[in-house]
């Protein structure tokens, strides 16, 4: 399932992210994760989640095999176990060939592409993005958008995709709109647009109240 | 291997990757105790020798004395360094990515602690091999005993990194705590004089110095040096890294990150 | 290291069962600070006449000579119980003092009388005084006894004394206030260490002539603290120590080349020295901050200083 979380810049959900991966957590509300309560059991909820976060998290100065093999160590993958889910998660993201390059040689869109193949490393239930696609040239975005999309119907992943980009939205995926921290619409995209393309629709919810 | 385990060579393999990677770093870090040595203790040469004081069974030139202290230096200034690299990883992404781990949060923390100290550790024995060609030589027992009082002056200083990081959301604050922490805790302790020679000066200076946990961290690792055994310095040093650790784990609870946030 | 392994516990066997000792006199105190040389630890501290200065043993041990200054006396003591025997009449502020090779007559120097006595130890007699410079201190006898030796503070001479006619038949210039000679074993040489000069002499015996001078720098110590006192060679002879007095340190000179080729950090006002049997440690003794320092001779670094009495002089070996 594909879910896309739309919301103009400062909608909360960067926020919403922080609370989802539990770097805070807040005093109210409750979080599941693929049926595991955040508050209860996180290091389940954690285990079954990968994460692309806005800012790149990669270390730039080693390789992509190396922070391949750090993240996976840190969800306590190694030896051959870590070496076969790295070689698959890159093979899918048609990455294999760059294993022993460094990352800061990479241009940006590999460097996603990187981030994204590295969260599907410990073979999670559920994908968080957090704009994954910002800073990228219009082909990439449409690329990686795509493999996204793709990912969610293939494997049964459920995957969250935060924009504020209509673009990257197809008619079949679930719609979650948010503005100021609020939920505007929850819906099949498809169906909540109506005849109207999704960025007039967009702007005609979060316009008028600016 | 379990999966802590996999999650605590892993943290430390990436710390000496990256200090292995930046050769600059190794350097700045060698040449700063370097240089107080060199500038500092010829400055202050005190050639006519400096009072007997335990460990010290004989006279001993000023250069002679501030080895350990420096040794600490490196821990601190470590220490705190990787306390601004965690503040500047919260804000840029790899301090997320390793508390996303499905790991407990005390143990991710505390496998980044041992890894700053493993590095630190490295860069005290590269120090010690240069002033041992500049001619300060100590005992192969000396050294080897070094080596367990260094883990815990290291973790004590890096939990204070911890748990200034994790209270400090600013990076500009940082400089405050350059100013605010590291020097005053260096100056005064008994990295650079005795106690007594502080005790000349000023009883206030003194009792500072006594209690100064930076102090102990530096008798702790001067006693070590010379193969002898410093309980009291143990056990204030050790003491305060527990306190430090566990103000930093609560730090870093992510209930509390969330009511800061809002505040 | 392994060659000197048989060596060391032939060392250890052939020790006597009582432990060796450095005596120390404590010019402050009245006392003498007994060091245990395995211990590095004072073990007593024995009551003296005032001042105690110059201090030796007989040649058997059995009797141990102190000069107690400021009682003008010369005290004989038995160092197994302490006691004093009795004392010898010395001539007025005895300072130092050597013992003859004939284990019999002691030279002492008189720093207030311009003259050296010579006191025979059996008869407890005074059998000669020789004038010599103004305020004598330094002694020394040729190991074959024919020759003494002293040394004027104030004349800045070392004179020449005939045993055997007790006159002087040499008298040889050195630099300022001289304190301390010493004959190498052999006695082909005279060292002479100059404190205010802040030298060394070294003199041809046969010719009484100067052969050569060792001169003194502390890195970072001001050149009128280098004060060169007592001095002692190692058992190869190849190498002296020499008490460099308020610089603190302690120079080791190469007795060939006459070269210094280290310096020890030791006490304050390092004064005199004395050697473990084996000679493998040296103790100096420190008067102002009234302590002896140990020093490794094999490493040539001080490895302990034991505090002893208020200004220490005066060191000896009881084997």
């Amino acid at each position: 399932m594909f879910c896309a979380l739309l919301g103009p810049n400062g909608a909360g959900k960067s926020t919403l992210f922080a609370l989802m991966t539990r770097l805070f957590t807040s005093p109210q509300g409750r979080i599941e994760i693929a049926g595991h309560d955040m508050a209860r059991s996180p290091r389940a909820a954690l285990k079954r989640m990968g994460v692309v976060f806005q800012q790149p998290t990669l270390d730039l100065d080693l390789t992509v095999q190396r922070n391949l093999d750090y993240f996976s160590a840190l969800h306590g993958l190694s030896g051959r176990t870590a070496r076969s889910r790295i070689d698959e998660a890159l093979d899918r993201l048609g990455m294999r060939d760059k294993a022993s390059e460094i990352v800061r040689n990479l241009n940006g869109g590999h460097r996603r592409r990187l981030e994204i193949a590295r969260c599907l490393c410990h073979r999670p239930k559920v994908l968080l993005l957090d704009e994954p696609t910002v800073g990228l040239d219009a082909a990439t975005r449409q690329a990686i958008t795509e493999h996204v999309h793709d990912l969610s119907r293939s494997d049964g992943l459920t995957v969250l995709w935060a924009t504020h980009l209509t673009d990257e939205i197809r008619d079949g995926d679930q719609l979650l709109v948010l503005h100021h921290g609020r939920l505007l619409e929850n819906g099949q995209t498809g169906e909540l647009r109506g005849g109207v393309p999704l960025a007039q629709h967009f702007l005609s919810l979060t316009g008028e109240t600016e | 291997m379990i999966p802590a385990l996999i999650a605590l060579r892993a943290i430390i393999a990436r710390e000496a990757l990256r200090f292995v990677g930046q050769r600059s770093r190794f350097v700045a870090a060698l040449v700063r105790p370097l240089l107080w040595l060199i500038v500092f203790a010829a400055g202050f040469r005190a050639a006519l020798g400096l009072s007997i004081t335990p460990p010290y069974q004989t006279y001993t030139t000023y250069e002679v004395y501030i080895v350990p202290g420096l040794c600490g230096m490196i821990l601190l200034f470590n220490g705190m360094q990787s306390s601004l690299s965690l503040v500047y990883d919260r804000e840029m992404g790899s301090m997320r990515l390793l508390l996303t781990s499905p790991l407990p949060r005390w143990w991710l923390l505390f496998c980044r602690l041992l890894a700053s100290t493993a590095i630190s550790i490295l860069q005290v024995y590269a120090f010690l091999a240069v002033t041992a060609l500049y001619g300060i030589q100590f005992s192969a027992a000396g050294y080897v005993a070094l080596l367990p009082a260094l883990v815990i002056a290291g973790l004590m200083l890096g939990a204070l990194g911890l748990a200034l990081s994790s209270t400090i959301r600013q990076l500009e604050n940082f400089a405050g705590v350059m100013n605010f922490v590291i020097f005053p805790m260096f100056f005064l302790s008994t990295a650079l004089y005795p106690l007594w020679k502080m005790a000349e000066s000023s009883e206030l200076l003194h009792d500072i110095c006594a209690v100064n946990p930076f102090t102990h961290a530096v008798e702790l690792i001067r006693f070590a040096l010379y193969a002898q055994f410093n309980g009291m310095a143990l056990l204030w040093t050790t003491l305060t890294g527990l306190v430090l650790l566990a103000l930093a784990i609560w730090g870093y609870d992510p209930a509390r990150g969330m009511v800061r946030r809002k505040s | 290291m392994l060659r000197s392994l048989p060596l060391l516990s032939l060392l250890v066997l052939s020790e006597p069962a009582m432990a060796a000792e450095i005596w120390v006199t404590n010019e402050k105190d009245d006392t003498i600070s007994v060091i245990d040389i395995a211990s590095l630890e004072v073990v007593r501290t024995i009551p003296t006449g005032e001042r105690p200065r110059g201090i030796t043993f007989s040649k058997d041990f059995s009797r141990v000579y102190i000069c107690a200054s400021d009682s003008d006396t010369v005290q004989v003591m038995d160092p197994e119980t302490g006691k004093i025997l009795h004392d010898l009449p010395s001539g007025e502020d005895p300072e130092q003092f050597v013992l003859h090779p004939n284990d019999r007559h002691l030279y002492i120097a008189n720093e207030d009388d311009a003259v050296t006595t010579v006191v025979d130890t059996e008869t407890r007699s005074v059998i000669a005084q020789i004038n010599v410079g103004i305020e004598p201190e330094g002694m020394a006898v040729s190991p074959d006894g024919k020759i003494a030796i002293t040394t004027s503070e104030t004349t800045n001479m070392a004179h020449w004394i005939d045993t055997e006619t007790r006159q002087l038949f040499a008298n040889t210039l050195v630099d300022s206030r001289p304190r301390h000679a010493e004959f190498t074993a052999g006695g082909s040489e005279l060292w002479v260490s100059s404190e205010i000069g802040g030298t060394i002499t070294v003199f041809d015996t046969g010719t009484q002539t100067e052969k050569g001078k060792i001169e003194f720098e502390v890195q970072g110590v001001h050149p009128d603290r280098v004060q060169p006192v007592g001095f002692e060679f190692t058992a190869d002879e190849k190498t002296a120590f020499v008490a460099l007095g308020p610089s603190n340190h302690v120079a080791v000179v190469n007795a060939e080349t006459l070269e210094v080729e280290d310096y020890i950090l030791v006490g304050r006002r390092v004064w005199h020295m004395a050697f473990s049997p084996d000679k493998s440690l040296l103790f100096t003794t420190n008067g102002v901050s009234g302590d002896v320092t140990v020093i490794d001779v094999a490493k040539r670094e001080a490895i302990k200083s034991i505090k002893v009495g208020r200004f220490p002089w005066g060191a000896a070996l009881r084997p």
